[in-house]
């Protein structure tokens, strides 16, 4: 039986070497063909897979990480930790009262003894006041040394188990003494409250001899201090009230795990053995940085595709569109460094200037913050909008046009009114576009963001711009080449990766949806 | 007649003034003035790179070029003084100035990466380029064919060109988290040239797909139509009407993506650049296909790293600007042959 050729096409060629193994020529190519496209598509779906199957297996190991975590008492420990980093923040309110104690003095122009000399009450107040937390610190230390032992014993063992699972049945696995570690650390309780009475007692008697300040600024700070510090007195029987309702035994969840990942405000690599990968600081990262970038971009792109396509001369606009479409061209990390090298320097010396200090966040402390990435971002973001919008703007049917100037508009109110109106849809998807390539960019807030992994401090209110960020991507591009393979930080990162991927598809598919839903005169 | 020559004003054609028309005038001059800010912030960015970057590769006596800057490797810059002169000597020349001949030499400050030059970042960067492209324009053409050519329209046909449009738009560091994790860890090729071309090679796939297909597309109909009345076999109608014509936008579309994949960073940065090798490529090779297996230096992680690493100060500039300079002119080559390219088909082929 011979094999016949497609009937879909017609040969006109009966040549024998057309054939091989019994299929033609032309079947073979279109197998080649498609076979490449096969290639292309399983190569993408790879990606996919890959990167979730990475990703998502995060979870479980996260999970089970915080189950020891809390099984081992360092629950216990990190309470204790909150309640000593909240007197922290207290004593770095004093110092920073101190600072611009000194500051004014420096600006009076006074010599480096006398300023020594008029703030060293504050000093010395400085120095009693930070001497109520140490037994606080010993505490939370022996509370830390006792379960971190554990912890990472229980961590070292649960690798051997899962590098070796046929091992645990042989007896091999040692016990790990959960349940001491915890009645140790339960019956220093009491240890606490006494020294929770004790702290609060020294606090209130201290803030008695808080020493005079002459500066009416500095006293509303000194004001803000007290309240603070009564605040945290009164507060501090809720710390041993954390600890006594605080359950190792309690079983950790899968959405716990997932709940922590995203809504988790630390990331932290590495603390005494244990990580805490919060998501929140590095989303409001990335969403700060595109949000500012995305403000400073339409206006211009937008408007310099208006400009373009409605009111430029021909010549003028077949000079402008290659220029800035030029942009598209010049690599990101080139752009990044005259952020560093150029135009970081240049918004903290602009900020500097006396009478620009009304501006909100002036004058700017760090050179690299949120700000100085964005408007490089914006200027990257900038050809996209630009290009797809005067895109939209010249598919605008001409009979629109010519109907509104038949009807007594000018060319003016037919662009506003008429033009622009009708191109929003296309308007909107470039503006989407510009979005997803803003938030996908690494080498510009890589190095230009300043890379603090902090929730930026929204209480300073617009001058919330200028504090330094870290960003989603940029996270995965500094600390992926330092992780050990197959460990829960280069699982966490991938996460990280999962969550960049889902958002920029969801971004690229809104924009196609919009696009194409609602295009005019088709 | 004559009165209205010599009194113009009473020309009833002439717009009135009002404030329509001045509100129309601020606009039209602020959109003016948006569009020129842009510009002159590129200009600004071009400029302060290549008048400082000039600096570096250029010099005022002869040969005009900074033969050492393009021709060697980086090395560590030694700053120190003598005869009441500040000298800046790369790490070889300082030792062959000292060492060699016994001398002690002086008390010097010294800047790591910021001597030398960048020869192997752009022997690295070419080699990555052409690479991934070779391997990116194979598959993504032979795709487009089919897509275009083979394909017949249907659902399946729809959401494999929907994940390809939705696939352009992932970020770049998603790519290389990807090629990390399959080509340097799970297939275990290590920070090497295969993996990073792989990479790259992905990561502009279904740009290359999209804009390959977009122009087969864009071939008329009536061209296939006719080939195929005349007897020809789908495979010599592709071959003779329908590739020739789109070839030239199919590799404007190439060209773009190329100067795309010079220009990433993130990509590259652990899947297949090292921050430093001695040795060029093709040096040191135990066997042939070692050079397939073996990271490379590249111009964007050079900058990267001079960038973020280095001091910002008069020693350091040289290196810094000089490499975002020739990074800058290397990149743009390929850019501007894509654009002369595009204008040149476009007056061609006019149907």
């Amino acid at each position: 039986m011979k094999a016949t050729p497609p009937q879909t096409e017609f040969h006109l060629s009966r040549r024998r070497e057309d054939r091989l193994l019994g299929v033609g020529r032309q079947a073979l190519l279109k197998a080649f063909f498609g076979g490449n496209a096969i290639v292309a598509v399983i190569v993408l779906l790879l990606i996919t897979f890959f990167l979730f199957r990475e990703g998502l297996s995060f979870f479980p190991q996260y999970r089970s990480d915080m189950e020891l975590f809390r099984r081992s008492g360092m629950e216990y420990s990190s309470i204790v930790k909150q309640e000593h980093n909240q007197f922290n923040v207290l004593l770095g309110q004093l110092v920073n009262i101190r600072k611009q104690q000194i500051e004014t003095l420096e600006s009076k122009g006074l010599s480096r003894e006398d300023i020594a000399r008029q703030t060293a009450p504050m000093q010395a107040y400085i120095y009693s006041f930070s001497d109520l937390s140490l037994p606080l610190r010993n505490y939370q230390i022996k509370v830390r040394d006792l379960a971190s032992e554990t912890y990472k014993e229980a961590k070292s063992n649960a690798i051997e188990h899962r590098d070796a699972p046929g091992h645990a049945h042989d007896g091999h696995e040692h016990e790990i003494d959960y349940a001491g570690t915890i009645s140790q650390i339960k019956a220093s309780f009491p240890e606490l409250t006494a020294l929770n009475n004790q702290l609060e007692n020294d606090i209130l008697r201290v803030l008695r001899e808080f020493p005079e300040l002459n500066d009416p600024a500095l006293r509303s700070e000194a004001e803000s201090f007290r309240q603070n510090a009564i605040a945290f007195a009164a507060g501090l029987p809720r710390y041993a009230a954390a600890l006594a309702e605080a359950s190792p035994e309690q079983h950790v969840g899968l959405m716990e795990s997932i709940k922590a990942f995203l809504f988790g405000d630390h990331w932290i690599v590495n603390n005494n053995g244990h990580s805490l990968f919060g998501l929140l600081p590095l989303l409001t990262g990335s969403l700060m940085v595109t949000g500012i970038a995305i403000l400073l971009a339409i206006p211009f792109g937008v408007g310099a595709a208006i400009y373009t396509n409605q009111m430029a001369r021909r010549g003028e606009s077949s000079f402008i569109k290659p220029c800035i479409e030029f942009i598209t061209a010049i690599p990101s990390v080139v752009i990044g460094f005259f952020g560093i090298a150029v135009f970081g320097t240049l918004v903290r010396e602009v900020s500097q200037v006396p009478w620009l200090d009304w501006l909100p966040g002036f004058p700017v402390a760090e050179r690299l913050n949120a700000f100085t990435a964005g408007c490089l971002l914006a200027l990257m973001a900038i050809p996209t909008i630009f290009t797809l919008s005067e895109d939209a703007i010249n598919r605008v049917p001409r009979i629109y046009a010519e109907s509104s100037l038949a009807l007594g508009a000018t060319r003016f109110q037919t662009t506003m009114f008429i033009v622009v109106p009708s191109a929003i849809s296309g308007i909107v998807s470039a503006v989407l576009l510009g979005i997803g390539r803003v938030i996908g960019e690494t080498m510009v807030v890589l190095l230009c963001a300043g890379n603090r992994i902090r929730i930026p401090d929204f209480t300073e209110g617009p001058g919330v711009a200028f504090q330094p960020v870290h960003t989603m991507t940029g996270i995965i591009a500094q600390e992926m080449g330092e992780v050990a393979q197959g460990g829960i930080h280069y699982r966490a990162l991938f996460c990280v990766g999962v969550v960049l991927f889902l958002l920029t598809l969801l971004i690229n598919f809104a924009a196609q949806k919009i696009f194409h839903h609602t295009r005019v005169g088709e | 007649m004559k009165t209205s020559l010599s009194e113009p004003a009473h020309n009833p054609f002439l717009p009135r003034p009002s404030t329509t028309r001045r509100v129309e005038l601020v606009v039209r001059w602020g959109l003016r003035g948006l569009t020129y800010f842009i510009l002159l912030c590129i200009s600004t960015i071009l400029l302060t790179i290549a008048i400082k970057g000039s600096q570096a590769v250029f010099q005022a006596e002869w040969p005009y070029i900074n033969v050492e800057f393009l021709t060697q490797a980086p090395e560590t810059l030694h700053v120190f003084e003598a005869d009441g002169k500040t000298h800046e000597l790369s790490d070889s020349q300082f030792r062959a100035t000292y060492e060699a001949n016994g001398l002690t030499p002086p008390p010097d400050r010294t800047y790591a990466h910021a001597g030398g030059g960048i020869f192997p970042a752009i022997i690295g960067t070419l080699l990555l380029v052409a690479g991934a492209m070779t391997i990116a324009m194979l598959l993504g053409i032979a795709s487009a064919i089919f897509l275009s050519e083979y394909g017949s329209s249907g659902p399946l046909l729809r959401l494999i060109r929907l994940s390809i449009l939705n696939l352009a738009g992932v970020p770049s560091i998603v790519y290389g988290l990807f090629g990390f994790g399959l080509f340097v860890i799970f297939l275990d090729w290590n920070i090497s040239l295969l993996a990073g071309w792989f990479t790259l090679a992905f990561m502009v796939l279904p740009v290359i797909i999209s804009a390959s297909e977009e122009a087969l597309r864009s071939v008329p109909t009536g061209f296939r139509e006719a080939s195929l009345a005349l007897g020809a076999t789908r495979w010599t109608m592709i071959r003779t009407s329908v590739l020739p014509y789109a070839l030239p936008g199919i590799l404007t579309s190439s060209i773009l993506g190329i100067a795309r994949v010079a220009g990433e960073t993130a990509p590259i940065m652990f899947t297949a650049a090292y921050l430093l090798r001695d040795q060029l490529p093709w040096e040191g090779l135990d066997h042939w296909y070692d050079f397939f297996f073996q990271g490379v230096m590249a111009l964007p992680y050079h900058l990267y790293v001079v960038s973020a690493k280095l001091p910002q100060n008069a020693y350091t500039e040289r290196m810094q600007y000089g490499t975002a300079f020739v990074f800058l002119i290397i990149v743009a080559v390929m850019a501007l042959t894509s654009i002369l390219l595009r204008i040149k088909i476009r007056s061609r082929h006019n149907w």
